[in-house]
């Protein structure tokens, strides 16, 4: 039998989900199209997430369904295993298995959203140097055009300064 | 032979702050609407002493033109 379980924390973003089943020790794995033909009652999918996890119906896995990542497993827990290098790693429950993941999602997703910011930060800083840097040259450009001599400097607060003089 | 000078001032957001010195009353802010295209985008103007100085001046040149004609 096998059984799809809603958790109250919905695994919507693929990245944070790998990093949160890397934290709780489940080797996470994307189902690739070499993988496709591994035989087990869970016929994989391109792109699932595979588990170290095993019961009765193979390896325990990820799919993404509609909007969200949902885990799909035997209900029963049938020959439950895990299959992890680490052998002293011992297998538990489906229920506390995703209790922990949710934890640690909710982790990784914390800092998902801190580096989306510090992203958004960076590019918002790239633009105002861009902005800075393209004021400038317009006006040294136009400046010297116009038979003004530049001369470029800083003031006390570290702004860009242009001295531009013509006899007339 | 006299100095015209503009000090262009581009603060961190890429705006602009320019002052003036050598222009004769309205030739400065002309001067530096060919040079920085200033059309809708002045957010605030301040004149200067030597502005008020040199409209001064030119009225009163206009004037004694005015008195010889």
């Amino acid at each position: 039998m096998s059984a799809v379980i809603k958790t109250a924390t919905p695994f919507v973003i693929e990245e944070v989900l790998m990093e949160a089943l890397t934290a709780v020790g489940a080797e996470p794995r994307r189902v690739s199209s070499s993988d496709v033909d591994l035989v087990q009652r869970n016929r994989l999918q391109i792109g699932d997430i595979l588990t170290n996890r095993s019961d009765y119906n193979g390896r325990q896995l990820f799919r993404f369904e509609l909007d969200r990542w949902v885990m799909m497993h035997d209900s029963d827990e049938y020959a439950g295993r895990t299959v992890d290098r680490f052998s002293e790693k011992g297998y538990i429950k489906v229920s506390r298995f995703l209790t922990d993941v949710s934890g640690a999602y909710e982790s990784a997703y914390g800092m998902y959203l801190e580096k989306l910011a510090e992203q958004e930060r960076i590019r918002l800083e790239e633009e105002r140097k861009a902005r800075v840097e393209t004021t400038r040259q317009q006006a040294i450009a136009k400046a010297k055009a116009q038979g003004y001599s530049v001369k470029e400097t800083t003031n006390s607060k570290g702004q860009i300064q242009l001295v531009l003089t013509r006899m007339v | 032979m006299p100095e015209q000078k503009i000090t262009l001032t581009i603060d961190d957001d890429g705006a602009i702050t320019a002052t003036t010195s050598g222009f004769k009353g309205e030739s400065c802010l002309e001067a530096l609407d060919e040079l920085l295209n200033l059309e809708g985008v002045v957010s605030c103007v301040k004149k200067t002493d030597e502005y008020h100085q040199q409209q001064t001046l030119q009225t009163a040149r206009v004037q004694s033109l005015r008195g010889k004609s």
